[in-house]
């Protein structure tokens, strides 16, 4: 009897570090590339300091409560820290999406075939890659973090736990969307200008630069958006994403708070489903 | 026990384009198995069916007891794949790349760095190993995948032309390699390769043309079965071509001047000198080989294989198109 029991125990050993084993040789391996290649630690480096201390700093003055030099509002944030949330989650785009260049990297290198030939499911494949991605992409968004105090935010444990959960769960719903579009795009270039195509929409639709009530600063007391504007805004699920890390950060939502971090892990299963569904089509 | 590896009726189309037509053949265990065509044949479609990375259109593939279509999985893990085009990543080292496949193959640690060690030793790279993949040569890295289809516990290994593009020196090594590896482990080798010398010291041979199979057998009985002497003719005249071309229906040319005469064996040489002997410049006596068989069995010497563009777009696409690149 116990030898029958054996052979199924010893099989689940095994495949179970197949599996675990599978998947951190692939988490590593997406890792080491992207701590090999300079050029992208470059940008995520300079992105942050561009976006906080050019534009915030230099935006901050007209972000107050005054108008006509008059103060009428008490904001309880200055432009600065408004803004940083969402250079976290651009960051964490911009890196998400272009790591999964290297699924066409692969695909144009051969290397897919390697993977594609190996007893690993592909989930287990797409999982190790998209974590992998994910892991730099967090990184690239505690980069920003590390400004935190040119914006004057206090952060507590407490937020920075909480802020790095939702970043994750972005990085991961991200990195799952840039396989989405890899999986649709043969060359390097192309996905270059796709990529940006749809970064840049999605980042200043998402009331990243802005919030989406005028009344909030001053100086557009009596600027109305125009409709197709709040539409976007608020059909964009960055949006919401971008309002999960402010509540982390400023604790300050223009939503329900429950909605970021409901978005985010929506995101996250769906484009993985989604990623899932076109990879390993050779 | 079962063959190492059944292929029964397997057929692929690209589009319209049949790549396998009605594939059967069985490989026998520790057998060196040569599949060996020329460009564009179905080598590479066939050995993608074979290796699970296509599904074929029809017929069945085993290898052990294994349903390659029905339990890939487990058919992989018994299986190391050398692919045609280089498939590592040269961002990473080479041991770097090795420990890569042994993670992914589920080979524990203490294993893992014992192969590595000793593959890396086998196929002499082994102060490489620290090396980035990009600074190695397109030989050494040759040799690299060798070592790493070997990692797991790889009982069939397939390689796809693994001499191509390599100097006369490496391609000796390759081969080397190869036959030091079946002298150490239980090891059933399918190559495919569109050199004929090196298939000479295979098992056994199956020649493939446009998808389907003309023969398979060990080279000794290949040659004894289709093999032919050849002769070799370049006459002084275009009139003596003409007429050498009239009298033996199955003579070809090549390059112009040289015709290609299947000689039936000493007697018809002879009868052959006697009638052109004074009209020919030069003549030569080539004995049974694979190209004559080839030839025999084609219709064409496997080197005429220049292919036009329209061709290498076919085998192209046979290939699997852009993206197996």
């Amino acid at each position: 009897m116990n030898e029958v029991a054996a052979v199924p125990r010893v099989r689940i050993g095994r495949t179970i570090r197949l599996q675990c084993g599978g998947l951190y040789a692939i988490w590593l391996r997406e890792v080491k590339r992207a701590v090999r290649d300079r050029g992208q630690l470059i940008g995520g480096v300079s992105r942050p300091l561009l976006w906080v201390l050019i534009m915030g700093i230099g935006l901050n003055p007209y972000f107050r409560g005054e108008v006509y030099g008059e103060v009428r509002f008490v904001v309880p944030y200055t432009y600065l820290q408004f803004i940083f949330p969402a250079v976290i989650a651009l960051n964490i785009m911009y890196t998400s999406v272009q790591s999964a260049v290297s699924v066409i990297w692969d695909r144009q290198f051969g290397f897919l075939r390697e993977i594609l030939v190996s007893p690993l499911p592909r989930a287990t494949i797409l999982l190790g890659k998209v974590l992998g991605g994910a892991t730099v992409a967090l990184f690239h968004g505690c980069l920003v973090l590390v400004l935190a105090q040119f914006a004057d935010l206090s952060l507590s444990l407490g937020d920075i736990a909480w802020g790095l959960l939702l970043m994750a769960l972005m990085a991961f719903g991200l990195t799952s969307l840039g396989v989405v579009i890899a999986g649709r795009i043969r060359s390097f270039e192309g996905f270059g200008v796709f990529s940006n195509a749809v970064i840049l929409p999605l980042y200043f639709t998402s009331s990243s630069v802005f919030p989406l009530d005028p009344s909030l600063t001053s100086a557009q007391t009596r600027v109305i958006y125009p409709e197709w504007l709040v539409v976007l805004v608020r059909w964009n699920p960055m949006t919401y994403a971008v309002d999960a890390l402010r509540g982390a950060f400023i604790h300050f939502n223009q939503f329900d708070p429950w909605m970021g971090p409901a978005v985010l892990v929506g995101m996250a299963v769906l484009f993985f489903a989604l990623a899932l569904r076109g990879f390993g089509k050779v | 026990m079962n063959p190492a590896i059944q292929v029964n009726h397997v057929g692929k189309r690209y589009g319209r384009t049949v790549a396998l037509h009605d594939v059967s053949f069985d490989v026998h265990r520790k057998e060196l198995f040569a599949l060996l065509g020329p460009n564009g044949a179905g080598k590479t479609t066939l050995l993608h069916i074979l290796c699970t990375v296509l599904q074929p259109d029809e017929g069945t593939v085993h290898i052990g007891d294994l349903n390659v279509m029905s339990q890939p999985t487990q058919a992989r893990s018994g299986v190391g794949v050398v692919f045609q085009d280089p498939s590592l990543d040269d961002r990473l080292t080479v041991y770097e790349n090795l420990n890569f496949h042994g993670l992914v193959f589920g080979v524990p640690g203490k294993l893992r760095r014992r192969r590595i060690e000793a593959l890396l030793k086998l196929v002499e790279l082994a102060e490489w190993q620290e090396k980035l993949v990009r600074t190695l040569s397109s030989g050494m890295k040759r040799r690299v995948e060798i070592a790493r289809a070997l990692i797991h516990d790889s009982r069939v290994l397939f390689l796809d032309e693994p001499t191509v593009g390599l100097d006369a020196q490496s391609r000796e090594r390759i081969w080397e390699y190869i036959g030091r590896l079946r002298s150490q482990r239980e090891l059933t080798v399918v190559v495919t390769t569109h050199y004929i010398e090196e298939v000479e010291t295979c098992d056994r041979v199956c020649i493939i043309d446009r998808g389907r199979i003309l023969a398979i057998d060990t080279p000794a009985a290949l040659k004894a079965a289709h093999g032919q002497q050849l002769l070799r003719v370049v006459p002084r005249e275009e009139a003596t071509a003409c007429e050498i071309m009239a009298a033996y229906a199955d003579a070809t040319v090549r390059r112009n001047t040289e015709i290609i005469v299947r000689s039936g064996g000493d007697e018809f040489a002879e009868a052959f000198l006697s009638r052109f002997g004074r009209r020919i410049r030069r003549l030569s006596v080539e004995e049974p080989s694979l190209e004559s068989v080839f030839l025999a069995l084609t219709g064409r010497e496997i080197r005429d294989q220049a292919a036009g563009a329209r061709e290498r777009t076919l085998a192209f696409g046979r290939q699997g198109g852009e993206h197996t690149r």
